[in-house]
């Protein structure tokens, strides 16, 4: 009964969808506000619908209706009821109404802002979200609906929404399949949704990109009132992606955080494009340069988002993320296609409304420098969009699959990302319009001097490995200069407007918020890179077995193997395996470590615990790859040394504070004249 | 890097380029999406030929590569696995006593999924496998069957047609015989 009403509320929400955007669509043709503004309402409405439906889905969940398919695939009796919320998004059809459930969310919440300056946006806005919105839940109605029960017909069990015949009755599983147990992870509840709610956020972007090329208003209008939209699609998408690292970290035990897997990629290639986006956007606010390419950049974004939603769930690229074989391919197929050509489309018509108001004057200004880092951007994305399509290339011509490994990623994207850390150095010391090597270079010398120095320190006490060095070298570059900025800005304001240090930075970044947020980021990032030139370029594993009392070294470390156990726990349907391990460095105990496989019974599936010890230095990571059960004496492991691999997380913390910092909703406040003692800068805000 | 400022639209040469490659990814996608919907192999198929390379040690008299088409007239088990596969090692001993037991009238093949040598090998090793085995190379067999896991095994009976897929490990010795007596005269 539930089941069906939870079906119900979802093909009423689908109709009133439809119905928002058609009436948008005529009331925009026979220039009615009546008829827009009965859209605007019906728009609102799906949210409150999606809501009911997520709801009743959620119960079922939770109360362990194995009767109900998805239930059964994804829930089963020993899993905690967090874990069982979460299973909504735990699989294709319930992970569909979830992002359905976010996008209504979104678009009503855009189409409740005051419109009176941008009217003539509204049914564009509403139309595009609502042809989004309209698929996602026609391949939830007709394809991947989670409400389908299973039913006994003749004594065979058929999965159908409805009674399939008169006589038939509900089968109910005695316990359910459970969620995937990789998945029961803290990483990888959050993971999921907030990658989604990043994708989700890039339809906002997308549909007023949309309006303006449609209505022919393409001025920045549209890139101010998504500004912030952008932003925290951003910061969403840029979240999921270090959650899924920190994850895979944890859990998948490899001892990596990032594999090139195409899932990875697919993610990580509107993150490219959003990120030159985000760069772009303030060249056409300050100089009213590159209108088409920010179009370009802002349809891309939103094309990669479906595209790579599309690739991955519908089997055409396999991967540890895949979906099972789904049906929804060919629609995905035609939606993708449908965005890709009229986003063309109108962007062909309209590219000459889209002229630059200026002309680039200076190879150093800012706005080259960030017109370069376009570039590098979009190079890291063709690299990737390459990698992921090759196989497919591949497969077509030859016949069989030819899939590119991590090494031609990281070869290929490698030199790019350090001239991204370099431009993160010199940038914020352009000036708007035009700059001088030699007004560039008075700015940076500094800076260049202290990394010079650090770097020849490291150089003979840390490693002489060149790649390393010059990675460092950038690193620190980017650090020292980004800190200078910090410093300057600073003291420039102390002098001016007689505040103490800490009040003049408070106040500088207060009234910043973007600029500097952008520069703790610039800095996050470095310590990022830190973290990843490490464990590239200096890890250190080995693997072997040992019987108790025995020992295995590597790098300064010994692990000598203490005893083993294995045991049952019913309440969680779960076995333990755990091994003890005593740590060594140079000789020196350190304390215990415990490797754990977990068996899970419902799932039949393992889940390798690594026993971790953590230090700025480095990373002992320990897997128990196998044992012996009759005998309990020997067992083998799996060690990896990560060197500066915590730097990568402390890296993403920061991140996370720089675009929290840069995106929060601030008051108007009223313009300070800070008259900077360094000629050359300009608010990039 | 400045743009040329005319009163002109986007050359016609740059639009046919540009809908040129869009077409060309879309049919790309298309094309390769249409070969994964049809790609599934369900009992009552026909098995096209494939090929396994076998692990030296583990060839079948003599050859280190076997075809489905050597095996016509037979009943073929073929079983994919992996050495970091716990839930493999549950129906490793029974699948190798099953092979004994109908001593060649059945031909079994083991398929090493996404593994290394080394490893697979002492897995081999560990439950004293007789049987052909081999690495997927490329994940071929994988991809054809579209196995969604590991272990997974795939019963063809003599006249190469597809007539049951065991998803997850065999709890028995039984279990395997029985889905091959169905079609053993």
């Amino acid at each position: 009964m539930l089941a069906e009403f939870g079906y119900g509320v979802l093909v009423v929400s689908f109709l009133v969808t439809v119905y928002s955007g058609v009436a948008a669509f005529f009331g925009v043709r026979k220039n009615s506000a009546s008829l827009i503004e009965s859209a605007r309402r019906a728009q609102l409405l799906t949210f409150p619908l999606i809501t009911v439906s997520s709801f009743v889905l959620i119960y079922l969940l939770v109360n362990n209706h194995f009767e109900v398919s998805f239930a059964y695939e994804v829930t089963s009796r020993s899993m905690p009821t967090y874990l069982k919320i979460t299973a909504w998004w735990g699989g294709q059809a319930g992970s569909l109404l979830f992002w359905s459930w976010l996008l209504a969310a979104f678009t009503s919440l855009v189409t409740l802002r005051k419109w009176d300056r941008d009217i003539e946006f509204l049914p564009w806005v509403i139309v595009v979200s609502a042809i989004t919105l309209a698929f996602f839940l026609f391949m939830i109605i007709f394809h991947e609906n989670p409400f389908t029960r299973y039913w006994l017909v003749a004594g065979n069990v058929v999965e159908s929404m409805f009674k399939p015949t008169v006589e038939a009755t509900i089968f109910t599983p005695e316990n359910g399949r459970g969620l995937n147990p990789l998945l029961r992870h803290p990483g990888m509840i959050i993971h999921p949704p907030m990658l989604y709610l990043g994708f989700v956020s890039y339809v906002i972007p997308y549909s007023f990109a949309i309006a303006a090329l449609i209505t022919g208003r393409t001025d920045d209008r549209w890139t101010r009132i998504t500004r912030r939209w952008s932003l925290w699609a951003w910061l969403f998408l840029s979240f999921g992606l270090v959650l899924g690292g920190r994850w895979a970290y944890d859990v998948l035990g490899w001892g990596g955080y990032w594999g090139w897997d195409p899932v990875e990629i697919a993610a990580f290639m509107p993150w490219l494009t959003g990120t030159a986006f985000l760069h772009s956007v303030m060249i056409q606010e300050k100089r009213g340069m590159l209108k088409q390419w920010n179009m370009v950049l802002i349809i891309l974004t939103y094309a990669l988002v479906i595209f790579g939603t599309f690739l991955t769930r519908s089997g055409v690229l396999s991967s540890v993320h895949s979906f099972a074989n789904s049906p929804i391919g060919p629609f995905f197929m035609g939606f993708v296609t449908l965005t890709l050509v009229v986003s063309v489309y109108l962007l062909i018509r309209r590219w000459n409304d889209l002229r630059s108001e200026t002309e680039m004057k200076s190879m150093l200004s800012r706005e080259a420098l960030f017109l370069l880092n376009n570039l590098l951007f979009i190079g890291i994305l063709v690299v990737c969009f390459w990698g992921v399509i090759y196989p497919l290339i591949s497969e077509l011509a030859t016949g069989f699959k030819v899939t590119v490994g991590p090494p031609y990623y990281e070869r290929a994207t490698g030199p790019l990302f350090a001239g991204l850390l370099f431009l993160m150095a010199v940038a914020p010391f352009s000036a708007w319009g035009h700059s001088t090597l030699q007004t560039l270079g008075k700015a940076i010398w500094k800076s260049t001097l202290a990394s010079f120095v650090l770097t020849i320190i490291l150089f003979f006490t840390y490693t002489q490995n060149l790649y390393a060095i010059i990675g460092f070298f950038l690193v620190a570059l980017a650090i020292f200069s980004t800190l200078h900025e910090f410093w300057r800005g600073t003291i420039a304001r102390q002098k001016t407007q007689n505040e103490n240090f800490f009040t003049a930075l408070s106040n500088l970044m207060m009234r910043n918020r973007r600029r500097y947020g952008g520069y703790i980021i610039h800095i996050s990032m470095a310590l990022m890179a830190i973290g990843i030139l490490g464990i590239e370029l200096f890890q250190k594993e080995t693997q072997g077995t040992v019987a108790a009392g025995e020992a295995l070294n590597v790098g300064n470390y010994t692990v000598e193997y203490r005893e083993l156990a294995s045991w049952d726990v019913p309440s969680d349907d779960v076995n333990y395996t755990r091994a003890v391990l005593d740590i060594y460095e140079n000789g020196i105990y350190l304390g215990q470590l415990y490797p754990r496989i977990d068996y899970f019974y419902d799932a039949e599936q393992t889940m390798t615990i690594p026993g971790q010890r953590s230090t700025f230095r480095d990373d002992l990571y320990i897997l128990l790859v196998d044992w012996q059960p009759a005998s309990n004496t020997g067992a083998t492991f799996k060690i990896y040394v990560n060197p500066l691999v915590n730097w990568l997380w402390i890296g993403s913390l920061l991140f996370l504070l720089g675009i929290i910092f840069a995106a929060w909703p601030d008051k108007e406040l009223e313009p300070v004249k800070v008259k900077p003692s360094a000629q050359q800068t300009s608010a990039a805000d | 890097m400045s743009e040329i400022v005319e009163r002109k639209s986007v050359p016609l040469w740059i639009q046919i380029i540009v809908w040129v490659l869009l077409a060309g990814l879309l049919v790309l996608v298309g094309s390769t999406l249409s070969k994964r919907q049809q790609g599934s192999i369900r009992p009552g198929d026909t098995i096209p030929d494939f090929s396994l390379t076998l692990f030296s040690g583990y060839e079948f008299e003599g050859k280190s590569e076997v075809r489905l088409s050597d095996f016509a007239g037979k009943i073929v088990v073929l079983n994919f696995w992996a050495s970091w596969c716990k839930p493999c090692e549950q129906e490793a001993a029974e699948l190798e006593e099953a092979w004994k037991f109908y001593n060649g009238d059945v031909m079994f093949l083991g398929a090493d999924y996404v593994d290394t040598e080394p490893e697979a090998r002492t897995y081999l090793k560990k439950f004293q496998i007789t049987y052909p085995n081999g690495p997927d190379l490329r994940t071929q067999l994988s991809q054809m069957f579209r196995i969604r896991g590991v272990p997974e095994t795939y019963f063809i009976d003599q006249q190469g047609v597809l007539y049951y897929v065991k998803v997850g490990p065999f709890l028995s010795l039984d279990e395997i015989k029985s889905i091959i007596e169905q079609k053993l005269q």
